[in-house]
């Protein structure tokens, strides 16, 4: 190979691998809704930065994207997503959506907390909705909303808590009186479904034994599967997994090991297939809901920075419906979660929400 | 408390956790051996995993998917191939590139062929290869059941690396290939002076050793799991570079490394089974096969000597 040639292929290389760099920051943009009906009713253009774990996760980020595409439906609002690989995607992100005009930008995702309070001042013209992000004095244009995880996760617990006793609700049902609880990385949202599904259980089963173990990562399926093995192999017939993607191997070990599976987030019986023969509900989270609403408020003008909380009370959180498992939940255990349910938005009950507090 | 964490499933789990480190590990052995650094294991993984679930979606052959692992493995590691070989670019940085080209072509596929970023459908997988049923009851239940689960419970790749390392251990140090491939990394020119070429020596080594990343990736996706999530591979690439090294650049050494970190990983889910009895935050014990590794690395190993002429380009002439 002559010395020109080998310049020749170096320069095409390093294209190529420049072109890859491009390629890894893929984006998600969606057709305008409806390009032949009216004209879109509002100017605002809304967008979202995903955590890590991506669109696609077919639950927390997919379920934010959902709310855009609510308000895509509802007001004619222009939406983008842009995917994060790593933590160090967040600021450019955010960068290049508010340089490209939009206004309002939504981070989703507690890892992104420092980011949203970093940029927000930046770009003042911009709204911020920071999700399951908490600040102590954010700036006026920066929203963070909250959700009560634990007060959905209370009620998994108590359903799990008192199925785990009953054996003739399915024969994946053992004798032992173990339930686990499978969480992604440790970190505040994540412990507030621990605790509340431990707090859930007790209420209804005080000797109930929880095992819970965290994969350290929220896209590591092997590890989730890993997890749910052993807690499976310790005598759990219930696994409740907030891991997000990893959650997704727990349902693998569960469909090979037989037992039952509670999802999260979304109501993953319509977002995981294989899911479906054994998962009693999932605790949703209603981040659509969430960003539906800020939207919302940004398109009326009536967008006010600080902290909502999204609880029980404000069909923030909740359970999904129990779909195959209908008819084989008894009344009894329905009656439980519905009374703990009516306890919690009344305040009879308060939802622990750390793991000193329980 | 210790019935809970000897069980039969700790060293199961140890083994499933070590097996695509392993593979990927001889993969990195091969390659350096060679005189190529691949840092691209990961990449390679990522791909293969990929790639596995995609053939055996279109196919619904399970090992239509491993066989297009183990091609993609070894188209992606075609290019750090060329770029070391050819080009002589610096091997790290080629390896860096094609890692991050690997999470691009993947997502970016993703996109192209499902429609839809994060995780796709769920593929046919490998079962495990035998499927005996023994005694439950009893002392001989319980023999059972431990010879069952750690040496019986496994899917066929978990067997195939178990060859591969003993293969390849034996293979590297008593066959002509195995001197030859050791020459190249030791001193490419002697071995070029005695007829060896060294260009195709290195390039069916990085070609190897791509191969085997993607048949590591096909073992997270095919066996373990069954679907593929985007970075799954979550950083396993790089714990099997360090293994290589831990092994001291031995297809068997990688693989008693590989089953070290496993085993750490597996002890760590059964000590966290005990959270609530000694209060300890999860991410030291999620720390613990990471720190486990360092610590035999630095000091029950000693000094590992690298091969030579590893990470040189080589120039003819």
């Amino acid at each position: 190979m002559d010395a020109r040639m080998r310049k020749f292929l170096a320069l095409f290389v390093a294209c190529a691998l420049v072109a890859s760099f491009a390629v890894g920051c893929s984006s998600t943009e969606d057709e305008p809704a409806d390009t032949t009906t009216d004209e879109p009713m509002t100017e605002v253009r809304a967008a979202m930065v995903t955590d890590t774990g991506g669109l696609g996760d077919k639950s927390f980020n997919d379920l934010a994207y959902a709310g855009l595409q609510m308000a895509e439906q509802e007001y004619g609002t222009e939406i983008k997503a842009l995917a994060s690989n790593e933590i160090a995607d967040y600021e450019p992100n955010i960068d290049q959506l508010a340089s490209a005009g939009y206004d309002v930008i939504f981070t989703v995702g507690f890892l992104m907390t420092d980011t949203s309070m970093l940029k927000a001042p930046e770009y003042p013209d911009v709204a911020f909705g920071g999700i399951d992000q908490f600040f102590d004095a954010p700036p006026e244009n920066l929203a963070g909303l909250l959700f009560k995880e634990n007060e959905g996760a209370y009620l998994a617990g108590v359903l799990a808590g008192l199925a785990t006793l009953d054996e003739t609700l399915d024969d994946r049902i053992n004798a032992d009186n173990t339930i686990a609880f499978i969480g992604g990385m440790d970190i505040p949202p994540v412990e507030k479904f621990e605790v509340g599904f431990i707090a859930g259980a007790r209420s209804v089963n005080p000797d109930v034994k929880v095992i819970s173990l965290y994969a350290g990562s929220f896209d590591d399926q092997a590890k989730g599967k890993e997890l749910a093995l052993a807690s499976i192999e310790q005598g759990a017939d219930i696994v409740f997994a907030a891991a997000g993607q990893a959650g997704i191997g727990a349902v693998t070990a569960c469909l090979e090991q037989g037992a039952l599976f509670i999802g999260v987030d979304a109501d993953q019986y319509e977002t995981v297939d294989e899911a479906k023969p054994i998962i009693l509900t999932s605790a949703i989270k209603r981040v659509d809901q969430a960003v539906f609403q800020v939207v919302g408020q940004v398109v009326e003008g009536t967008f006010t920075g600080g902290i909502t909380e999204f609880g029980l009370a404000q069909d923030g959180v909740g359970l999904a419906p129990y779909h195959d498992f209908e008819d084989k939940i008894s009344q009894d255990i329905k009656d439980a979660v519905d009374k703990a349910s009516a306890d919690v938005i009344d305040g009879t009950v308060t939802v622990p929400a750390t793991r000193d507090a329980l | 408390m210790l019935s809970d964490i000897i069980t039969p499933d700790l060293f199961a789990a140890a083994v499933r956790i070590a097996t695509p480190l392993a593979l990927a590990a001889i993969g990195g052995t091969i390659c350096e051996r060679s005189g190529i650094v691949n840092i691209a294991l990961e990449g390679m993984m990522l791909v293969g995993a990929f790639a596995g679930v995609v053939g055996a979606l279109a196919t619904g052959s399970a090992w239509f998917g491993v066989l297009c692992a183990i091609l993609a493995g070894a188209l992606l590691a075609l290019i750090h191939a060329f770029a070391s070989i050819n080009l002589r670019t610096d091997q790290v940085v080629s390896g860096t590139a094609i890692n991050i080209l690997a999470l691009g072509l993947t997502g970016f596929f993703m996109e192209v062929i499902y429609g839809h970023p994060g995780t796709t459908d769920s593929a046919p997988r490998l079962m495990p290869v035998f499927n005996i049923s023994g005694p439950t009851e009893g002392v001989l239940g319980t023999i059972w059941t431990w010879i069952n689960g750690v040496f019986l419970s496994f899917t066929p790749i978990v067997y195939i690396a178990i060859f591969i390392a003993i293969f390849g251990q034996w293979a590297l140090f008593h066959t002509r290939w195995g001197l030859r491939l050791r020459a190249l990394g030791e001193h490419p020119r002697a071995a070029d002076t005695v007829g060896i070429s060294v260009v195709r020596g290195r390039y069916s080594a990085v070609l190897m050793s791509g191969a085997l990343g993607g048949l590591a990736g096909a073992n997270l996706t095919l066996e373990q799991v069954g679907s593929f999530t985007e970075d799954m591979t979550n950083g396993r690439g790089f714990i099997a570079l360090a293994a290589n090294i831990f092994g001291r650049w031995t297809p068997g050494g990688s693989y008693l490394a590989s089953l070290l970190f496993g085993f750490a990983d597996a002890l760590q889910i059964k000590l966290q089974l005990f959270r609530d009895v000694i209060k300890i935050p999860s991410q030291f014990f999620l720390m613990l096969p990471y720190v486990l590794t360092v610590v035999v690395l630095a000091g029950v190993v000693g000094r590992a000597v690298a091969p030579a002429a590893v990470g040189k380009p080589y120039e003819k002439g």
